[in-house]
């Protein structure tokens, strides 16, 4: 893996910053709880990043490149599952926004109020829901998402897919990009506010207390980062389980530490860091959270000592 | 002593399993007021509010080993949680009138507060001063025998639903900060006083921004002296550290053995952790009991900081565990009772009253001595 951005990347990457800048909330809009941006999903829809792993000389590694990039954003969109499960799935182009959900169809799904597609892991087969959104059930949450539900699967075109695996890997790897974008949106968010904001006279920043801590919060950024883009890269089973598994373990401590830095302000709606944190609380319980992921990390690469 | 400890136990579970209320609390608005008040005044008409505060102002006068065991039945009982529109009233305002107001401010308020007839709140934090309150620039000029108060307040918890404020302002603008603050007792409803609750991401909107416009308060309503509200402001400080959480974490300690029992023994790491999660509680608990006997007859040391900050971590694992139990999606972390509202609302228990950097300041400063950073 090449750790440097091809001009190829990069000219994606500025050009999906200029699509996220255009379609940014102003300041001035009322604090929302769990806002979805209809703006910037269509112009999503519309230019085709979704489906970058489809094309000729790209593949996951850009797609997971485009999904953290956009969850570096405040406006709340579904692309994880769109840019690195629908493909790796078969899934014709713009059938999306897809739903994931793991055991039973009929669980809450985030962003399935909005699917067009839900993707429920069976366990021994992937079952492919064509979504009615009269259909679903909005569910209230506390995650900054839309959640939803289907009450039963009778009238919905429904397909079974035998990969399973493929599924599970990529959906691994879709979660751990998007929780890296997420912490480095909020990082970034948290850095300027310590900067900005003062106590004893001087700025929080210059305390060592917290210093420390927002060093230690970059260093989980980054390394969240490399893993996801190398599980991208490499689309193995046991490089996705340990990105995942450890994007979900570092999750609770950084939320906490962004959250403390931020002080009664953040967590107020008026300060954005919620938009980051409620997702990534959301994103470390998928798929059963770290633990799962580290047990599945371990067999995937010891089969036999696992057994 | 035990005897009379065991008697003491019995009748209050007994009035407890009688009175606690079958209802839900709910969380902010004037429904939460209506609760509180009518929940309060119950307790007071069974003898049951104010156990260690003093017999001329209302309470029982009984002793902080008292105030424990009501405090452990209360929660075995499953009462309304004491972190409600009551709570500074009953811990901060009220304990600060009972340390530093005059006889006439301790009878004209101390009893309606135990009578569940009046909520207070609390108005210290500014949007540019909340851990280094000293800062605090909301201005009180003395005109004739009255206060004229200008300024803005923030993050006052239920200051839409009060009757009084304890409210701390500059009454000095040029002297140091411990010889220029007053400690005010303000009426909600004084003319020129705006309410805005703020959002957050918990979801109820339990504080506010208060914004004082020309408003004239009595100088008999200043507490402790005027230019001297940094000492009276302090001297109940220990006093919300160590004390006023007691029944929080009882309580919190309680929901770990839920928690355990409702977790499988075939997701053996989380129940590892639960388990770990009892001793951390115990531990703070022995920490705190220690804390509140010993801090009965003589001002609480700077140890009650430890405590806060122990507690404040260890609500924060239990409510994250619990939703790492249930699920995020699941009946028992959705919706405004579920563990998801828990584990959002905890991102506060170190922020509130005293950041746990701050708490961990003290800690190193007064318990172990060590040298203040340099200024
Ligand atoms: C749920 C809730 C209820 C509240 N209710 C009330 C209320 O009723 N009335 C009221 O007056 N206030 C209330 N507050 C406000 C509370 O007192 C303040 O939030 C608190 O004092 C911290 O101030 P701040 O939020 O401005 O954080 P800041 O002071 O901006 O601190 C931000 C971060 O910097 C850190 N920091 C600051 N100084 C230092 C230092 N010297 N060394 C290391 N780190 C440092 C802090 O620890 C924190 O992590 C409430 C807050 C919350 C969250």
């Amino acid at each position: 893996m090449n750790y440097g951005l091809t001009e190829d990347q990069q000219a994606v990457l500025s050009e999906l910053e200029r699509l996220i800048a255009g379609t940014a909330p102003d300041g001035h809009t009322e604090p929302e709880f769990a806002p979805y941006c209809e703006a910037l999903d269509q112009e999503l829809a519309q230019s085709g990043f979704l489906d970058i792993a489809r094309e000729d000389g790209f593949g996951p590694l850009d797609a997971a490149l485009v999904v953290e990039c956009l969850a570096r954003a405040p406006q709340i969109v579904e692309a994880a599952a769109s840019a690195l499960v629908g493909p790796a799935l078969g899934l014709p182009v713009g059938l999306r926004p897809v739903a994931l959900v793991e055991h039973d169809p009929l669980k809450p799904a985030r962003f399935l109020p909005r699917a067009g597609v839900l993707l429920a892991d069976l366990g021994d087969r992937v079952l492919q829901v064509t979504v009615d959104p009269d259909r679903v059930v909005p569910v209230d949450s506390l995650f900054a998402y839309p959640y939803g539900r289907l009450e039963t699967l009778d009238g919905l075109e429904t397909k079974d897919v035998a990969d399973v695996a493929t599924l599970r890997r990529r959906w691994r790897t879709a979660l751990a990009a998007e929780a890296a974008g997420c912490m480095a949106g909020a990082l970034a968010l948290v850095v300027e506010h310590v900067k900005d904001r003062r106590a004893f006279g001087r700025p929080l920043g210059a305390f060592q207390a917290i210093q420390h801590r927002l060093a230690m919060a970059a260093e989980t950024v980054e390394s969240c980062k490399w893993l996801a883009f190398r599980a991208a890269w490499s689309d193995s089973e046991a490089d996705a389980a340990l990105a995942a598994a450890f994007a979900q373990k570092r999750i609770p401590q950084f939320a906490f530490d962004l959250h403390q830095f931020s002080g009664a302000m953040g967590l107020t709606l008026e300060f954005s860091l919620h938009l980051w944190t409620y997702r990534l609380r959301a994103l470390s319980g998928e798929l059963g959270g770290a633990a799962a992921q580290a047990r599945q990390a371990a067999l995937a690469t010891w089969p036999e000592a696992a057994a | 002593m035990n005897d009379s400890i065991d008697r003491f136990r019995a009748t209050a579970r007994a009035w407890l399993e009688a009175n606690v209320p079958a209802e839900t609390a709910p969380r902010d608005g004037p429904e939460a007021r209506a609760f509180t008040l009518r929940w309060q005044a119950k307790q007071a008409e069974g003898g049951w509010a104010g156990i260690a505060w003093p017999e001329d102002v209302g309470g029982r006068g009984l002793s902080v080993l008292e105030q424990i065991v009501w405090f452990e039945e209360y929660v075995r009982a499953g009462a309304p949680s004491v972190l409600s529109p009551s709570f500074v009233g009953l811990n901060h305002a009220g304990p600060t009138l009972i340390a530093c107001g005059s006889p006439e401010q301790k009878a004209r308020h101390l009893p309606e507060i135990l009578r569940g007839e009046v909520l207070w709140c609390q108005g210290f934090s500014e949007p540019g001063s909340g851990s280094d309150l000293g800062s605090l620039r909301c201005r009180a000029t003395v005109d004739g025998d009255e206060l004229v108060v200008e300024g803005q307040k923030t993050w006052s918890s239920w200051a839409d639903i009060g009757d009084w404020q304890e409210l701390l302002v500059r009454s000095d603008p040029e002297a140091r900060t411990s010889k220029a603050l007053s400690w005010v007792i303000m009426p909600m409803d004084a003319p020129g006083i705006t309410v805005r609750p703020i959002e957050t991401m918990a979801g109820p909107a339990t504080f506010s921004e208060v914004f004082y416009d020309d408003v004239r308060v009595s100088l008999d309503n200043v507490v402790g002296g005027l230019n001297n509200g940094w000492a009276t402001a302090m001297s109940t400080l220990g006093f919300e550290r160590g004390t006023a959480a007691l029944a929080l974490l009882i309580e919190c300690v309680h929901q770990v053995d839920t928690l355990l029992a409702d977790c499988s023994p075939r997701l053996p790491m989380l129940r590892a952790r639960l388990a770990g999660l009892r001793a951390e509680g115990r531990s703070v608990l022995a920490m705190n009991y220690r804390f509140a006997l010993e801090s009965e007859n003589a001002v609480p040391d700077a140890s009650g900081s430890m405590i806060r900050l122990a507690f404040a971590e260890f609500a924060q694992k239990v409510s994250a565990a619990a939703v790492e139990l249930y699920g995020i999606d699941a009946a028992q972390t959705l919706g405004e009772r579920g563990w998801g509202y828990e584990y959002l609302h905890a991102f506060s228990e170190t922020i509130a009253g005293g950041t746990a950097e701050i708490q961990r300041n003290i800690i190193g400063e007064r318990v172990l001595g060590l040298p203040r950073p340099p200024r």
